[in-house]
């Protein structure tokens, strides 16, 4: 099953705290090529923002290699935004909207992620690393 | 070698956008769509991802929770806002 991937999936992976170990396994599955998580430039992005700010300590490196490892990116272009733009009232950020209509042109209906304000996506399936049944089943070949 | 002939259906649109981009770019459409294919699928190799995986698994970073780590996209645009005009 194809799903989205967060930043902080990615973030996570590189970094300690409860999230590692499920975060690791899923950007496992999918460098083996088990599991069709995708991403976008936007989340590249996001993680850049986070690696060069230092405050997620000594991350050098993060957002290059997670564009290799999740490489073809999902392209942000101008469809992208005006889907974004479209999106009913939420308590989503802009660049989360961004994510939410690349799910949408992309016929992604899930994401995994731990950032709840996904919850009010509608039309798309929030998955928490920390759910390891629904992990799982994403997962699965 | 060009030798392969691949015929594609696209919008309208989609068109316009690829003639507008290779007009911009100075090369025929044909030659937009080529780069297009070589950046889009010319993905890294399994080894390329292998290695990847084992560079971001190594590293020890900090925990930052997902509300932190939201709020650190929220302060560099607080950042990046221009400063109100007094009027």
């Amino acid at each position: 099953m194809a799903f989205f991937v967060d930043a902080n999936v990615i973030i996570y992976a590189a970094t300690a705290g409860p999230y590692h170990e499920p975060c690791v396994e899923i950007l496992r599955a999918i460098s083996e090529g088990t599991a069709a998580g995708r991403t976008s430039t936007a989340v590249i992005e996001e993680v850049w923002h986070v690696e060069l700010s230092g405050k997620a300590g000594d991350i050098s490196g993060l957002a290059e290699n997670a564009h290799t490892l999740l490489a073809p990116l999902l392209a942000v272009d101008h469809e992208t935004v005006a889907a974004a733009f479209a999106l009913p009232g939420s308590p989503l950020g802009a660049n989360d909207r961004i994510h939410v209509a690349t799910c949408t042109l992309n016929g992604f209906d899930a994401i995994v992620t731990a950032d709840v304000d996904f919850d009010h996506a509608r039309g798309l399936r929030r998955v928490d690393p920390l759910d390891q049944r629904a992990l799982r089943r994403l997962l699965a070949p | 070698m060009l030798n392969e002939r691949l015929q594609i259906l696209v919008s309208a649109e989609q068109r316009l956008r690829l003639e507008e981009q290779a007009r911009l770019a100075g090369i025929s459409v044909g030659a937009l769509v080529r780069e297009a294919i070589d950046a889009h699928v010319g993905a890294p190799t399994l080894d390329d991802r292998r290695r990847a995986f084992t560079a971001v698994t190594a590293m020890r970073g900090r925990y930052l929770s997902p509300e932190e780590l939201e709020a650190l996209g929220d302060d560099e645009r607080d950042r990046a806002a221009p400063a109100a005009v007094p009027s």
